[in-house]
C-alpha cells in the first residue's frame, strides 16, 4: 500500500496502482483521451502528462506506477501549459463543427476545451480534408475529421472482443482508423465503440443526427434480453408524455457494472428497442365476431372475472391454463403464487419464453429472458408451454407472454387454442397471434414497471421504472391483483 | 593527430568484403579470444572500462546497457542490430555493413557471448538492398564456417544471426519501433518504461545496438580498454566515423578519434569549404542535432561538449551548410521531413510537425506573416518533451535551433512589404 500525494493530498493506494486511478479513486481530475480503465495503457495522447517531484520531464499519469512517497502536482503552470498545448494541437486539426456533432455536449474533447484549453484558436493554415462518411459497419459511420486517434476502438476490438476489425492505416498526420476492404466491423458488440470515443468520430445510424444529448435524460434500467441482465441506461427524451415510451427512447448505453456486464453492453441490448414502440399494442380489446371491440379496464376484469371465477368456484368447465414468461419480475411471480393460484385451484402453469440461443462466452447468455431464477426462486418449474395439453382440456388459457407461440409453427398454435373456450393474451407487444385470442390486454415493458429480476449469476437485481406504462398499458402485476380480486368478489 | 583505424582498415583491403580477407587481417581473432579466453562477466566488465558510448545518437554507454539485462531469466534473451541509419545526413553504418560486415557479426558474437544471448536479428533498412544482400552473404560465410551457429569455434556456444530488412520507415530507427516492426507489426515506439532490456523483442530482454557500436566491440577486446580511451577520451572512447556532406571540398565518412575538433573535421579532413563558399552552419549529429552557427565550432566532437553546446553528437554525421543556402531552405527540409516521419502514434508530434510544416510551407512560398517566427518556437517548444518517444525531441530541436539562431535570416521571410 504505497502512499503518494497528489496536489497536496496524501492517498494509499493499492500496490500496482496508476497515478491516473489513484487520482481519479480520490476526485481529483486529469484529463486523458487514449486510456480507458478497460485497456492497458496507451499513452499516445500525452493529455496527462504531470508534473512528478525530482522528475526532470512531465510523466504520463495513466502509465506512471505509483511508488512510496512520491509528489504528483496536476496544476502547475508546466502541466497547465503542456494540456492547453495538446489541446490546441488536436484542435487544430479538428473540424470544430460542434453545432452538428452528436457527440457535442459529452464530447471529451469539448469539456477538456472548456475546462484545461481556452486558447485562442490561431491555426491560420489550411486543414486537413479527410472522409466524412466512412462506413464501418452495419450502423457504425467515422468522420475521420473528428477522430483523434485515440485509438481506443482498435483496441477494443483487438483486446476485448479479439475480432480485430479496425486498424491505424497511413502515417503521421494522414494516419486513419479504418477497416479492410469488404471487411467491416461485424461483431456484435459493435456499438460499444460509439460509446468509447471520446469525440463525435464513431457514430451509429440509431442516434446519429436525432438528437442533442442535452435534451435527454438518464434512468438506470436492467436489459431483459439474456440472462445476464446487464446494467443499462436508458437515454429518453422526457418532453414526449403522449408517445409510447419506447419512442421516446434514444439511445441505450452500457451502466458499468464489473459484476455483470463491465462497461459494455451486446448489440441486441443496444438496438433492441429500435421497433419496439411500432410493436406495441394499442389498447384492450375483444375479439368478438371477427370485430375489434376496445373495452375498459374495468369491462374486461368483469367479463375474464366471471368466467374464470365461474371456474375456479364452481367447478364449470375443464381447467385453466396460466402462460407466463420469465421476463416477468419476482414480484409479479409472487402476486401468481400467492394471490392468484390459491383462488384457481384446478390452474397449471406453463412458460412461453424464447427458444434458447447461443452462449457467445462473452456477454450474451443462452438464455433470452433474464428471471429464470427469480421464477424458480418462487418454485415454479419453468415448464414450457405444452400445445397438447392445451389442446386436450382446458376451458380458459390466460397467456401472459410476448414470445407466445415462437417455438411452435403457428398452424399447431391455432388448432390448440381452438378447442379452448376462452382465451386472453396479455402482452406489451404484437405476437402475431392476437386474432386467436378472445381478449388482448396491452401490459408494460420491463422498462415501464419496478421489481426485481434474478440474473444467472443469481444476483437481485432492482428494477425501477423508467417511464409510466404507455397508454392502456397494464403492468402484468397489476393486471394479475385486479383480476384476483375480481375472482374473489365474484364468488 | 593520427588518424586512426578500426574501421578504415577495411576499406581497400585486398579480397574485399569476404571472409578470407577478413580473416587475413586478423579477423575473428576477438571472438575466440572472448568465447575461448574471457568469462563473459570478464567482456562486460572491459567494454564498460572502454567507456564506449552508443553510436546510434542518443550515446548511451554501451556496456551500462549491457548490463541492464537481467542474468537470470527464464525467457531468451535477443540481440538486435539497429542497422536502420534513417538519420538525414547519416551514413557510416552503410559502409561498415558494405565493406566488413565480418566486423559487425564477430562484434555482434562478442556482445552475445558477454549477455548470454543465443539469438540475433540485424534490423536494415529496406533502401539497403544491395547491402542487405551483401550482409546475408557473410553471415552465411560465417556460418558455414562455424563462426555463427549452434556450436561457435567449437565452443559450445550457440548464436544464430539473422538478418532483417526494414520497410523504409524513419521511425523504424528508433528502439521499441524497430522492436515492433521486428515482430511484424506496425512500427510504433512503444511506452517506457518497461525498457528493452527488460521487456524488449517478443517480450523479452533484448539488447539493442547500433552497428558502429558494435563494430567497436572487436578492437577492444583484442587490445583492451585503455587502448580503445587512448584513442578517444577517457568517457568516451574510441574512434568515429563521421560523416561530413554537404558545401566541403572532400564530403565523406572519415574515422576519427572521439573528441577531434570539430574545425578540424570540417576545414582538415573533409578538405574545408567549397571555393568560394563561406561557412555558416553546421549541423553535427544528423538532422536531430540542432544547428551551430559557423563562429561555434571551435568544440571536440564528443557526446558531452556537444551537449554543453545545446546540441548532441547523435549519428556524427556533419551537415555543413554554406552562405549561399537559406535557413529558410534548411528549415524547410527539416519540417517536412519530420512531418512526413512522423509515425502519427502520439498526439503533439503527429499534429504538431504538421502543424510547423504547413507554416513553413507558407513561409516558403511568400506567405510569411510577422510573428511566425515566434509561432514555430512554441510550436516546437509544445512538442519538445512531451511525446512517447525521442522523434518528439528530434524534430522540436531542430527547428528550435534554427528560429533561434538564425531569426533574423528567417525574418526576412515574414515581413514582405
Amino acid at each position: 500500500m504505497p502512499t503518494l500525494t497528489i496536489d497536496g493530498r496524501t492517498l494509499s493506494v493499492a500496490d500496482g496502482t496508476t497515478v491516473l486511478r489513484a487520482a481519479l479513486e480520490a476526485g481529483i481530475s486529469i484529463p486523458h483521451l487514449c486510456w480507458h480503465p478497460a485497456f492497458v495503457p496507451e499513452g499516445s495522447c500525452r493529455l496527462c502528462l504531470v508534473e512528478v517531484e525530482g522528475l526532470p520531464k512531465l510523466e504520463l499519469a495513466c502509465s506512471t506506477i505509483v511508488r512510496e512517497g512520491m509528489i504528483v502536482k496536476t496544476a502547475t503552470p508546466a502541466v497547465r501549459e503542456s494540456r492547453r498545448r495538446v489541446l490546441e494541437f488536436l484542435l487544430a486539426e479538428h473540424p470544430v463543427d460542434c453545432p452538428i456533432c452528436d457527440k457535442a455536449g459529452e464530447c471529451k474533447l469539448q469539456d477538456y476545451y472548456a475546462d484545461y484549453g481556452l486558447t485562442e484558436g490561431v491555426f491560420a493554415e489550411a486543414k486537413e480534408r479527410r472522409a466524412k462518411k466512412v462506413v464501418l459497419g452495419e450502423r457504425l459511420i467515422l468522420d475521420r475529421e473528428r477522430c483523434v486517434l485515440c485509438t481506443r476502438c482498435v483496441r477494443f476490438l483487438k483486446d476485448v472482443t479479439g475480432t480485430r476489425e479496425l486498424g491505424v492505416f497511413e502515417r503521421g498526420v494522414h494516419s486513419e482508423v479504418g477497416i479492410l476492404e469488404g471487411k467491416p466491423v461485424a461483431t456484435a458488440y459493435a456499438g460499444n465503440l460509439v460509446d468509447l470515443c471520446p469525440v463525435g468520430a464513431i457514430t451509429d445510424t440509431a442516434f446519429r443526427h436525432k438528437t442533442r444529448t442535452w435534451f435527454l435524460s438518464a434512468r438506470p434500467s436492467v436489459c431483459p434480453l439474456c440472462a445476464r441482465g446487464c446494467s443499462i441506461w436508458i437515454d429518453y427524451h422526457p418532453g414526449f408524455p403522449r408517445r409510447p415510451a419506447s419512442a421516446g427512447v434514444y439511445r441505450i448505453r452500457p451502466r458499468t457494472d464489473e459484476a455483470v456486464n463491465g462497461p459494455w453492453i451486446c448489440d441486441r441490448g443496444r438496438y433492441g428497442y429500435l421497433d419496439l414502440h411500432r410493436r406495441r399494442l394499442p389498447a384492450i380489446f375483444w375479439n368478438r365476431g371477427g370485430q375489434r371491440v376496445e373495452m375498459s379496464r374495468e369491462k374486461i376484469l368483469t367479463l375474464l372475472g366471471e368466467k374464470v371465477g365461474s371456474l375456479a368456484t364452481r367447478h364449470q368447465g375443464k381447467g385453466l391454463g396460466l402462460v407466463l414468461n420469465s421476463n416477468l419480475t419476482v414480484e409479479e411471480f409472487g402476486v401468481v403464487r400467492q394471490t392468484l393460484l390459491p383462488r384457481i385451484p384446478q390452474a397449471r402453469v406453463w412458460f412461453a419464453d424464447p427458444p434458447h440461443g447461443e452462449d457467445d462466452g462473452f456477454l450474451l447468455r443462452s438464455e433470452r429472458t433474464v428471471n429464470r431464477r427469480g421464477a424458480s426462486g418462487l418454485g415454479f418449474d419453468l415448464a414450457p408451454l405444452s400445445l397438447e395439453d392445451v389442446a386436450r382440456g382446458l376451458t380458459i388459457l390466460v397467456v401472459l407472454s410476448p414470445f407466445f407461440g415462437q417455438a411452435a409453427p403457428a398452424a399447431g398454435v391455432e388448432k390448440a387454442l381452438a378447442s379452448v373456450e376462452t382465451k386472453a393474451l396479455v402482452s406489451p407487444v404484437e405476437t402475431g397471434f392476437e386474432g386467436l385470442f378472445d381478449f388482448v390486454i396491452p401490459s408494460a415493458l420491463p422498462s415501464e414497471k419496478g421489481g426485481t429480476f434474478v440474473d444467472f449469476q443469481s444476483r437481485s437485481r432492482t428494477l425501477s421504472p423508467v417511464f409510466p406504462p404507455w397508454g392502456d398499458a397494464w403492468a402484468e402485476g397489476d393486471f394479475l391483483s385486479a383480476l384476483a380480486a375480481e375472482i374473489s368478489r365474484t364468488s | 593527430m593520427a588518424e586512426a583505424k578500426t574501421f578504415s582498415r577495411a576499406l581497400g583491403r585486398e579480397g574485399g568484403w569476404s571472409i578470407e580477407a577478413y580473416l587475413q587481417a586478423g579477423g575473428y581473432r576477438a571472438a575466440r579470444k572472448a568465447l575461448g579466453e574471457m568469462t563473459p562477466a570478464a567482456v562486460l566488465d572491459e567494454v564498460k572500462k572502454a567507456s564506449l558510448r552508443g553510436r546510434g545518437g542518443a550515446g548511451f554507454p554501451a556496456g551500462l546497457k549491457w548490463g541492464f539485462v537481467p542474468a537470470k531469466t527464464d525467457k531468451p534473451k535477443y540481440l538486435c542490430v539497429n542497422a536502420d541509419e534513417g538519420e538525414p545526413g547519416t551514413f557510416k553504418d552503410r559502409y561498415i555493413l558494405g565493406h566488413d560486415p565480418h566486423l559487425l557479426i564477430e562484434g555482434a558474437l562478442i556482445a552475445s557471448f558477454a549477455v548470454g544471448i543465443h539469438r540475433a536479428f540485424v534490423y536494415i533498412r529496406g533502401e539497403y538492398e544491395n547491402i542487405a544482400r551483401r550482409l546475408e552473404a557473410a553471415v552465411a560465410e560465417a556460418v558455414e564456417r562455424k563462426f555463427l551457429g549452434p556450436d561457435v569455434f567449437g565452443s559450445g556456444f550457440a548464436l544464430d544471426l539473422q538478418v532483417h530488412r526494414g520497410a523504409g520507415s524513419y521511425i523504424c530507427g528508433e528502439e521499441t519501433a524497430l522492436l515492433e516492426s521486428l515482430e511484424g507489426k506496425r512500427g510504433h515506439p512503444r511506452l517506457k518504461p518497461p525498457f528493452p532490456a527488460s521487456v524488449g523483442l517478443f517480450g523479452a530482454p533484448t539488447v539493442i545496438n547500433n552497428v558502429e557500436t558494435l563494430a567497436n566491440i572487436p578492437g577492444i577486446i583484442l587490445h583492451g580498454a585503455a587502448w580503445f580511451t587512448d584513442q578517444g577520451l577517457p568517457t568516451d572512447g574510441g574512434t568515429r566515423l563521421f560523416g561530413v556532406s554537404g558545401a566541403v571540398a572532400r564530403p565523406g565518412v572519415y574515422e576519427l578519434p572521439v573528441g577531434t575538433p570539430l574545425r578540424d573535421i570540417i576545414f582538415t579532413h573533409a578538405g574545408g569549404m567549397l571555393p568560394g563558399r563561406q561557412l555558416k552552419a553546421v549541423i553535427p549529429g544528423g538532422l536531430s542535432a540542432p544547428v551551430l552557427r559557423a563562429d561555434e565550432i571551435d568544440l571536440p566532437m564528443c557526446c558531452d561538449a556537444l551537449v554543453r553546446a545545446g546540441s548532441m553528437l547523435g549519428s556524427g554525421a556533419v551537415i555543413v551548410i554554406d552562405d549561399r543556402t537559406p535557413i529558410l531552405d534548411v528549415l524547410l527540409r527539416v519540417a517536412r521531413f519530420y512531418a512526413h516521419e512522423s509515425c502519427g502514434q502520439c498526439t503533439p508530434c503527429r499534429l504538431g510537425t504538421n502543424w510547423i510544416r504547413k507554416v513553413v510551407e507558407r513561409m516558403a512560398s511568400g506567405g510569411g506573416r510577422p510573428g511566425d517566427i515566434d509561432e514555430l518556437a512554441r510550436l516546437a517548444s509544445g512538442i519538445k518533451g512531451r511525446t512517447l518517444c525521442p522523434m518528439g525531441d528530434a524534430a522540436a530541436l531542430p527547428v528550435l535551433g534554427l528560429v533561434q539562431k538564425f531569426r533574423s535570416e528567417l525574418e526576412g521571410a515574414t515581413c514582405r512589404p
